[in-house]
């Protein structure tokens, strides 16, 4: 598969503060890839960097076969992470605006536009200023401007920040549609949730640096289901009879219950069966692979480090919808 | 191809946005039009709705000379012709040369006077009762006239005459008032002539000259008349370059700061490339700049029309207004929309804004000295220094000595490098500053910017 984003031995410093070093990244056609990590870890200055609004002070981006995002504008879409609206312009005004520039054939733009509009549950705002719009309604006008030219790779920088949990669902129902159109994705978040959800593969950042880049699929593989997690019907009953079950290697407290650490190669069906005989569950699940764990695995050496990190990460993911 | 189409797309929508604010709306359209319109309808409204006065006028005339001579002056012909050599006389003072000029304004209702004479050694008391005799008709109105003998035959020794007397009410209406005062000094100094011996018909043609229009001999052999209107031209143009490139570069300048504090900017930047962006915004706003003073040369024009003197303007000049215009909206604008680009916020633009209006306004004060002495060195050294150059040149060539055909060319060279420079400067601003955010930069920083990149 061609790729669609090549960035090799991307530098950029802003005076002494190193923003991104070193950073190789490929996308190849067709996918959704995630790039994560908390705030301030260099998401924002590499997708700059790819959109050639920013240049790198060493090595080579390429981007739909060209050497700069320059030559291919017309054929990506951005939702940037600083997002505006002409607060005075009307929407349908805006739209037809920024389809222009991008190209597209005077006579498409606004039937495209109201297309949009009406999937995103904003049917009827064409007339209206853009100022007189929510902030989360405002959120999906951009986004309806990121795809409206129907681009090859589409360019999504924190696109579910501050939106309501409605919006969030429209909104990932309609990047699942140019998904399956083909369309290349590339998109930041540090709502490691919504890249588990969304991503084919993930690329986390973090202090400028590339610390993971794997398929979803891999990942999942990697970090085997090997934890059960378990709340128990009644909070005090007691749990230490978990502990005993067979295949359990240990058990810790969580928010709720307990999670199980089962040895590989035992059925978590069967834990989750004989666990239940024991306590009366209110919720028992094979525990999910969380990005955010993987990611204080990866770069959480230091404890001090990975617990301000978590606390970075969950107090992020207290947004999450 | 497709950069044509994106400059041409920012323009327009910087174009369509200005003019059609409010602000633009009201600042330059609708103001200028209702002043226009007041100034032509009004004088006609007063002098429509006056009613004819009838004035008394009770003379009391210790010369017992008068009585007969103010009739006379107070007569409707009289009183115009008056009226029409005062107002000759100040259009001479405030345009000499300019030849006869035809009055716009129609004529006015006069009031009309009757004189009642009272005996020459009346008491002048009882008379004040009968000026305040409330018991007369709404449009009549009194007036009280004392001449001593003194007034009209001079005083032994004395080295002027004695001074009438005019008593009256309130409600006596001013051009009345005006109108008699007139035509008793009219009278007195007749009547004084007469007594020392002159004819006062022969002091009045001796003293009197027909308007004169200076005829201009050009080095074409043109002859034209010289125009007293062509002393206000340079001021005029100067005006004219001023308030085009003002609107113009302050709405851009107001615009690139709303589309980074809004932080629409990138989302632009991922469509147009940063000179696409600003072209287009330099282009938009020339237009806007074009139709702010293309508004105010038409109004103009219109208002010579209603003094029938448009043709006493060269068409040329207009055409040199337009090129100079392109010149330093360019080199002005650049440096403001530079500005536009560096900021954050209206507030942080005004301090940069200083420098680059005092470079605004210098030239523009200067252009009614310039056009006053065309020829000295400092304008002719001006018209050919960027970026006061274009407001030099062109006061100059509105002057009543134009500058040769080759400094014009020369001149417009110089602005034409001039602006390169400014735009050449300011799209490495734009590039830089567009996605700059926070503490507002200085002109040293902005000058690094320029250098960096």
């Amino acid at each position: 598969m061609a790729a669609v984003v090549r960035l090799q031995g991307v530098e950029k410093s802003f005076g002494a503060q190193r923003a991104v070093s070193a950073l190789d990244l490929v996308v190849p056609a067709g996918e959704t890839c995630g790039l994560i990590g908390p705030s301030g870890a260099g998401k924002t200055t590499s997708i700059r960097l790819i959109m050639s609004i920013l240049f790198p002070d060493a090595g080579s981006i390429e981007v739909l076969g060209h050497s700069s995002a320059l030559d291919a504008k017309d054929r990506i879409g951005y939702l940037p992470e600083e997002r505006g609206v002409y607060r005075k312009m009307r929407v349908d005004a805006f739209l037809r605006f920024l389809g222009g520039l991008k190209g597209m054939p005077e006579a498409e733009i606004l039937p495209r536009a109201g297309e949009l509009l009406e999937k995103l549950g904003l049917k009827d705002v064409g007339s209206k200023k853009c100022e007189d719009l929510s902030k989360g309604m405002t959120q999906r006008v951009q986004f309806v401007a990121s795809i409206l030219h129907r681009p090859e790779l589409l360019i999504l920088d924190e696109p579910f920040s501050g939106l309501d949990p409605v919006s969030v669902r429209l909104l990932k129902g309609v990047i699942s549609e140019e998904r399956r159109r083909g369309t290349t994705i590339l998109f930041s978040t540090h709502v490691m949730a919504q890249a588990e959800e969304l991503c084919d593969r993930v690329v986390m950042i973090h202090q400028g640096s590339k610390v993971l880049d794997e398929s979803m699929s891999a990942l999942r593989r990697r970090f085997d289901p090997t934890r059960v997690l378990f709340e128990p019907l009644d909070p005090a009953a007691n749990l230490d009879v978990l502990r005993s079950l067979p295949g359990v290697l240990s058990m810790r407290a969580v928010e709720g219950g307990v999670e199980l650490h089962i040895a590989e190669g035992t059925d978590p069906v069967a834990v989750i069966r004989a666990a239940a005989d024991r306590v009366a569950p209110a919720r028992v699940e094979i525990a999910r692979i969380r990005l955010d764990d993987v990611f204080v695995g990866m770069v959480g050496a230091d404890a001090a480090q990975s617990a301000a990190l978590r606390q970075n990460l969950q107090g992020l993911s207290g947004e999450k919808a | 191809m497709n950069t044509l189409r994106r400059i041409r797309l920012v323009a327009g929508r910087e174009f369509l946005v200005t003019v059609s604010s409010k602000g633009f709306l009201f600042g330059v359209l609708i103001m200028p039009v209702i002043m226009g319109v007041l100034l032509s309808v009004i004088p006609k409204l007063l002098n429509q709705s006056g009613v004819a006065m009838q004035v008394e006028v009770g003379l009391i005339d210790r010369s017992s000379l008068l009585a007969q001579p103010l009739r006379e002056e107070l007569q409707p012909a009289a009183i115009t012709a008056r009226r029409e050599a005062s107002r000759r006389e100040a259009a001479e003072r405030t345009a000499p040369g300019a030849g006869d000029v035809r009055n716009p304004l129609p004529v006015p209702i006069l009031p009309s006077f009757t004189i009642k004479s009272l005996p020459a050694d009346a008491n002048l008391d009882p008379h004040k009762t009968w000026l305040k005799d409330a018991n007369i008709g709404k449009t009549n109105r009194r007036a009280l006239v004392v001449v001593p003998v003194d007034a009209v035959t001079r005083a032994q020794g004395q080295e002027t005459y004695a001074k009438y007397e005019v008593y009256a009410p309130r409600n006596l209406p001013q051009d009345a008032e005006g109108i008699l005062h007139n035509a008793l000094r009219q009278v007195l100094i007749t009547e004084r002539l007469r007594g020392s011996g002159f004819d006062p018909a022969i002091v009045k043609a001796a003293t009197t000259n027909p308007s004169t229009a200076t005829q201009l001999v050009t080095a074409g052999g043109r002859q034209g008349a010289a125009q007293g209107l062509n002393r206000a031209l340079p001021f005029i143009m100067g005006i004219l370059l001023f308030m085009g490139v003002m609107i113009g570069g302050q709405s851009m300048m107001t615009s690139t700061v709303e589309e980074k504090s809004s932080r629409v900017v990138e989302v632009l930047l991922a469509a147009a490339s940063p000179l696409e962006l600003m072209w287009g915004k330099l282009l938009g706003q020339l237009g806007v700049g074009l139709v702010s003073m293309g508004v105010y040369v038409i109004l103009g024009l219109l208002a010579l029309l209603q003094f029938s003197m448009v043709g006493l303007i060269d068409p040329m000049l207009i055409v040199w207004l337009v090129v100079f215009f392109l010149i330093s909206y360019l080199m002005y604008g650049a440096l403001m929309l530079s500005i536009g680009a560096a900021v954050n916020q209206i507030a942080d633009a005004q301090s940069l804004m200083g420098p680059v209006m005092v470079l605004l306004i210098v030239p523009y004060a200067l252009s009614p000295i310039i056009g006053r002495a065309p020829d000295s060195a400092i304008a002719v050294a001006a018209s050919f220094i960027p970026p006061v150059n274009a407001f030099a040149m062109l006061a100059r060539i509105a002057s009543s000595s134009p500058p040769p055909l080759w400094q014009v060319l020369l001149s417009v060279l110089a602005g034409v490098a001039g602006s390169w420079v400014a735009v050449w400067f300011a799209a490495k601003i734009f590039r830089i500053g567009l996605l700059m955010h926070g503490k507002p930069p200085g002109f040293g920083t902005l000058i690094k910017w320029a250098r960096m990149s």
